[in-house]
């Protein structure tokens, strides 16, 4: 049973700062924001913002059961109230000085037989309609729609010789007794309201049924028997969906297929007490039970319209608490997006209250970020921290891609410095290639060996000699043992120290080093190849140099003074001092000088110096049983690490995958780990799956950047790599006459792009070229500009007209290939060469052929896509 | 245009004394109540969430059958040329084939709408009588249920013994003069001392009897409460309503008030069928309105205040020529 001070709250149709609360009386607000010159005393804090001042009370009608809100402007602040008799009484609040209100105000509408208004709707469209919907009678009708402006008629009630006027108080002027419509004969309604597709139809929910009544044939009804048959509401974005409800349960209807609901939502332990949509929102509809401090809400802006039977309808539900207190009703902003005011069930508190929208959020494939939260679009880019952007791995990626980096398959070196030649690990991965392809060219027969690493190379090492050799320029027998083996020799040259040839001789590489002013380095590589006065040279080279460190004249002092006595102090100085070495090649020097025969870790384990100089170092100085170790202990430290100079010692093997995994999971660089993995062996590692990824993440990113020319070089370089990889022909060009492909005739052809068919791609002239089909022999099409037969390549072909165009295809000799291509509309199937289709599509905007009306170039979605780089 | 037809939740019968009736008024969970007052007994009417509610006693008289609630609800379709509502509506497509097929029926009139109880028994001939005309539907925990019967043909066959004369019974028409009225049920409440005073402690006619013997003779005691499905339904004579608070029930804005025809000279019990078409069918000739309510003993038609001249002339030619039907 409900109470009968149940509040409810109506927005003005036309004031969007007031709203009317009825419970057991009639309350006006109006809401304003709060601390403006404005506020009084008296104004009830609705939110932070915002306050509401109590305007008007009427409680002249008592018994309300409903309150219906005239829906035209003026007058203003008329309502409708629908009592617990069946009565409707129109009444007002605040002053008005509309004489059609004052006529209006007070006027009652009495049904025959009283029992209670359940309902009451104003029509849209014809205002002075308004439908009540009553409980049962056993011979009255439960819809009666009253015309507001009709005039009491006494004569006409009297005609019914039934009427008495004793116990009744028919004798005042502002009562109406008869109903322009009378629906729903022995029926109760429960909830009304009127179709906005067609202001003629309008919708009850009748006792077990929702019916759907049309003012222009009150003898027929449309009505399907269901419970849910309370507070039915029309969607005002989708005119023909319609949500109703029975007790927990919500159900949606769709009116062009009125025969079940095409969903219900989810059931609710308790009745619920209100359900509207909101008017601001498409498809979003908030739902009150009782009891209850939570309105829930239903997203269903990506329901498709109608609902499919088979497709699972996306619903989001999620609920939203507005105040502390239990709710007793709610009533949408009619205008200001997804907002509300909420009155509590008891004590009138009331809460202005915004729905907050989710948030949907989008990376662009460059740096920008963009969101959406109702209908503003925010798009938010880094500025000012140019350092932040730098770092950023898409940023890198994109500027790399747009240097080639990665493209220059001939020297492949040079790929760091396109890279920007500031990161260590890319220049040692990629010298590293080289080297390994230095070998490649020269040995040929060892490529297993070269790609697998030094890791499994040392693994291999036999025969290993010991010797040892005296200090350069002294006759001191040196007491550090060296190790020599063919598998040494090839790890030293793929560390970069010695090159190709019998004779072991560092000094290119010291002169190289020396030429970079690496003279720290230059001089622990002498040193570690027991050249203590070439060392000390270099030093001396680099504290003279222009710019020159002279502190590293201290150092070749120092080093001068070197002596294998044990128990020398400068033994114990230097072994102490070194550490205060800020140059960690400096520091592994006296660190060689000082340490026990064989026990090296000052230097093996110093992660300052460059991989490949401490492997190199360990193939010379460790022997067959430490080596290996050190090696793999070092493998495991790359691979945790993600260092690409691990990929030395792993190779692209399966250990180097794992290496690049962690470097891709530490950066995102997709595109390093791409292109150094081609390079693997097609059978094991670019098979795995993680490589894949690594390569179809990078061509996507690529497609994002509108990079299409590096992509398609891309997929070129991969395909020479790995054969497999290459896309099988997907499109034919078929002869009309026969049917046949003529493309498959010709299959020395190689196959170019994707998504045209060419045919004919040859660029020199004086090929001669197939102009039928070698089927059938039937001519091929014509190109629609040039008139020649598809296969004519068209720089052959005389441009009548356009002079100026001919020489442009011409002089553009790398685009003669595409030019010949041969394209057509896939709508009017009208085509021709691809250079004439591209330049008579600049400037036109129909089909070539004539009478052809067909906007071919509009119609190709990606055709106007400008790619972002250029080939 | 078919029309559907609402079978409702089970209904029992009983009659009892007030002290039994008394402690049972707060029975308002139960969703069918209703409860007639004569000069004879209270007549009880409830579903069998009430009924098992209620306190064994050697007071209370019990028909021991289930009845079912049969109600015919409108789709709507044209409104009908007749002004008579009600039983009289009915009579023909209703009330006039059950009793042909010898059922026996319970009528129960409110201000929403018309209740026809039938035996449970019965079930199967009544759909098998009524599915031609209309759409039948079981109501299951709120949800329509269209409802089929299956031996059907047995059913009819069986019932269609051979016809016996219908028993002419006597009527009584009162003088007092009554309304029919509904309450909104947030008001209860505020009635409710009325409402047992009137029903349980006044004692009506014979209280008046000194300022008015004749009325002692001419009007008998009646007050009908049903409380159904939620709605609230009131029929009492002009002195009962005198002592309600005008404004809180709802009656017809025309302020129609109806007479009784009492029906039977001995209580009537609950087997005889053809009673209310006897009734039914000549006010259904005449197009005239009617309330139908049984009780435990007898049967009460209201009929419109100004039809019941035409109304007595009516029962009285039956009376003289029983066969004319």
């Amino acid at each position: 049973i409900m109470s009968g001070s149940k509040p409810d709250i109506l927005w003005s149709p036309h004031h969007p700062d007031r709203y009317v609360i009825c419970d057991s009386e009639l309350g006006l607000y109006r809401i304003g924001p709060t601390g403006g010159s404005e506020t009084k005393a008296g104004a009830l804090p609705l939110s932070e913002e915002t306050a509401a001042t109590l305007l008007a009370i009427n409680s002249d009608t008592p018994y309300m059961k409903c309150v219906a809100w005239y829906p035209k402007h003026e007058p203003e602040c008329l309502l409708a109230v629908g009592q617990a008799n069946g009565r409707v009484v129109l009444t007002s609040l605040g002053q008005s000085h509309n004489t059609a209100c004052k006529e209006l105000v007070g006027k009652e509408f009495v049904p025959k037989h009283a029992r209670q208004c359940n309902t009451l709707a104003w029509n849209p469209v014809d205002s002075n309609l308004l439908a009540a919907g009553l409980d049962k009678h056993r011979a009255d009708f439960s819809v009666l729609i009253w015309d507001i402006s009709s005039k009491f008629s006494p004569e006409a009630s009297v005609a019914s010789e039934k009427i008495r006027l004793s116990s009744v108080d028919l004798d005042s002027s502002t009562v109406v007794t008869k109903p322009l419509y009378e629906l729903g004969q022995n029926d109760a309604c429960l909830s009304l309201c009127w179709l906005l597709r067609d202001p003629k139809l309008l919708l009850a929910g009748m006792h077990r049924n929702l019916a759907i009544f049309d003012l222009r044939n009150t003898s027929q009804k449309t009505f399907v028997n269901t419970k849910a048959v309370q507070g039915v509401t029309v969607d005002p974005h989708v005119h023909d969906r319609v949500a109703s409800f029975f007790e927990g349960q919500v159900a949606i209807w769709d009116l062009r297929k009125f025969e079940k609901p095409v969903l219900t939502l989810t059931e609710q332990p308790k009745p619920l007490t209100k359900v509207a949509w909101c008017p601001t929102r498409n498809g979003l509809l908030a739902t009150l039970t009782r009891d209850s401090n939570i309105i829930r809400l239903y997203d269903m802006q990506h329901t498709p319209t109608p609902i499919g039977d088979e497709t699972e309808p996306t619903i989001i539900e999620r609920s939203v608490q507005p105040c502390e207190s239990q709710i007793g009703s709610f009533a949408w902003h009619p205008s200001s997006q997804n907002r509300m005011v909420v009155v509590s069930a008891a004590n009138r508190v009331m809460t202005d209250f915004t729905v907050f929208e989710r948030i949907s959020l989008a990376w662009s494939s460059t740096t920008s970020l963009m969101w959406a939260c109702g209908r503003h679009l925010y798009d938010c880019s880094e500025d000012g921290a140019e350092g932040a952007i730098e770092k950023d791995i898409a940023t890198k990626m994109r500027q790399r891609a747009q240097s080639r980096y990665g493209h220059d398959t001939v020297q492949v070196w040079r790929n760091h410095l396109l890279a920007g030649g500031k990161d260590s690990q890319l220049k040692s991965s990629h010298m590293k290639q080289c080297a390994e392809d230095m070998e490649l060219k020269l040995q040929g027969n060892k490529q297993a060996v070269v790609y697998s690493g030094i890791k499994n190379i040392v693994k291999t090492s036999s025969g290993t000699t010991e010797s040892r050799r005296c200090w350069s320029g002294s006759d001191r027998q040196s007491d550090v043992p060296r190790y020599h083996s063919e598998e040494r020799c090839l790890a030293l040259r793929l560390c970069g120290w010695i090159s190709r040839g019998p004779d072991i001789d560092v000094e290119i590489f010291l002169r190289s080093l020396e030429h970079e002013r690496e003279w720290e380095r230059a001089a622990a590589v002498a040193l570690f190849n027991l050249d203590i006065r070439r060392a000390i040279q270099i030093l001396n080279k680099g504290a003279t140099a222009d710019k020159g460190d002279l502190n590293l004249n201290v150092v070749a002092m120092a080093l001068s003074g070197y002596t294998d006595e044990k128990s020398s102090l400068w033994r114990e100085m230097c072994s102490s001092l070194r550490l205060q070495l800020k140059n960690p090649y400096l520091c592994v020097m006296f660190a060689f000088l000082t340490s026990e025969t064989g026990a090296y870790d000052g230097v093996l384990f110093e992660s300052s110096v460059a991989v490949r100089d401490r492997v190199a170092f360990a193939c010379m100085f460790l022997s067959d049983a430490q080596l290996p170790r050190y090696i793999d202990k070092l493998t495991n430290e790359m691979k945790e690490a993600g260092n690409l100079e691990g990929i030395l010692l792993t190779g692209l093997t399966k250990d180097g995958v794992d290496l690049m995994e962690s470097y891709v999971d530490r950066t995102g660089d997709v595109q390093t780990a791409s292109f150094c993995m081609l390079k693997g062996s097609p059978g094991d590692v670019l098979k795995d799956p993680r490589v894949q990824c690594w390569i179809e993440n990078y061509r996507n990113l690529l497609d994002a950047w509108r990079f299409w020319h590096k992509r398609a070089e891309f997929d070129i370089h991969r395909g020479k790599l790995d054969p497999s990889s290459k896309p099988l022909a997907q499109v034919f060009v078929s002869c009309n006459f026969c049917g046949k492909s003529i493309s498959y005739s010709c299959s020395a052809m190689p196959h170019q792009g994707r998504g045209f068919s060419q045919y004919g791609v040859s660029g020199s002239p004086t090929k001669s070229k197939v102009t039928s089909c070698p089927g059938c022999r039937k001519p091929l099409p014509r190109c629609a500009l040039c008139l020649m037969n598809m296969g004519t390549p068209v720089s052959n072909c005389p441009v009548t007209g356009k002079s100026e165009e001919k020489v442009d295809l011409t002089r553009e000799n790398k685009l003669a290939q595409f030019n010949n291509w041969f394209t057509w509309c896939h709508n009017c199937r009208h085509g021709g060469h691809a250079g004439h289709m591209l330049s008579w599509f600049r400037d036109h905007t129909e089909c070539p052929v004539s009478a052809c009306t067909c906007k071919c170039m509009q119609l190709d979605t990606t055709g106007n896509l400008v790619p972002s780089d250029s080939s | 245009a078919y029309e559907p037809f609402f079978v409702y939740s089970n209904t029992q019968t009983v009659d009892g004394e007030k002290s039994i009736v008394l402690c049972n008024l707060g029975i308002l969970k139960c969703k069918f109540f209703s409860l007639t007052e004569t000069p004879e007994n209270y007549t009880v009417v409830l579903d069998e969430e009430g009924f098992k509610e209620l306190q064994p006693s050697e007071h209370l008289k019990v028909e021991s059958s289930i009845w079912l609630p049969l109600n015919v609800v409108s789709n709507g379709n044209a409104s009908s040329s007749s002004q008579a509502v009600g039983v009289t509506k009915i009579a023909k497509s209703v009330i006039a084939p059950l009793a042909q097929q010898h059922v026996s029926v319970f009528m129960l009139s409110t201000y929403q709408t018309d209740f026809i109880l039938v035996r449970e028994k019965d079930l199967s001939v009544v759909v098998g009588t009524l599915e031609e005309e209309f759409n039948i539907y079981e109501e299951v925990g709120g949800e329509s249920v269209p409802m089929l019967c299956q031996d059907v043909a047995n059913a009819l066959q069986k019932n269609a013994k051979e016809a016996t004369r219908p028993t002419v019974h006597p009527v009584l028409i009162p003088q007092n003069q009554f309304c029919v009225m509904s309450l909104d049920p947030d008001t209860l409440p505020s009635i409710a001392t009325t409402l047992i005073d009137v029903l349980f402690y006044s004692n009506g006619p014979k209280e008046d009897a000194q300022s008015s013997p004749s009325r002692d003779l001419d009007c008998i005691k009646f007050f009908s409460f049903s409380l159904i499905d939620g709605y609230i339904s009131l029929v009492m004579d002009t002195e009962a309503q005198r002592q309600f608070p005008a404004d809180l029930l709802f009656t017809s804005s025309s302020g129609e008030l109806w007479r009784m025809v009492r029906i039977g000279g001995q209580p009537l019990g609950f087997d005889e069928c053809g009673i209310v078409a006897q009734i039914s069918q000549p006010l259904a000739d005449s197009d005239i309105s009617a309330y139908y309510i049984s009780t435990f003993s007898f049967d009460h038609a209201l009929v419109p205040e100004e039809d019941i001249v035409r109304v007595t002339d009516m029962l009285q030619n039956q009376r003289k020529e029983p066969a004319a039907s």
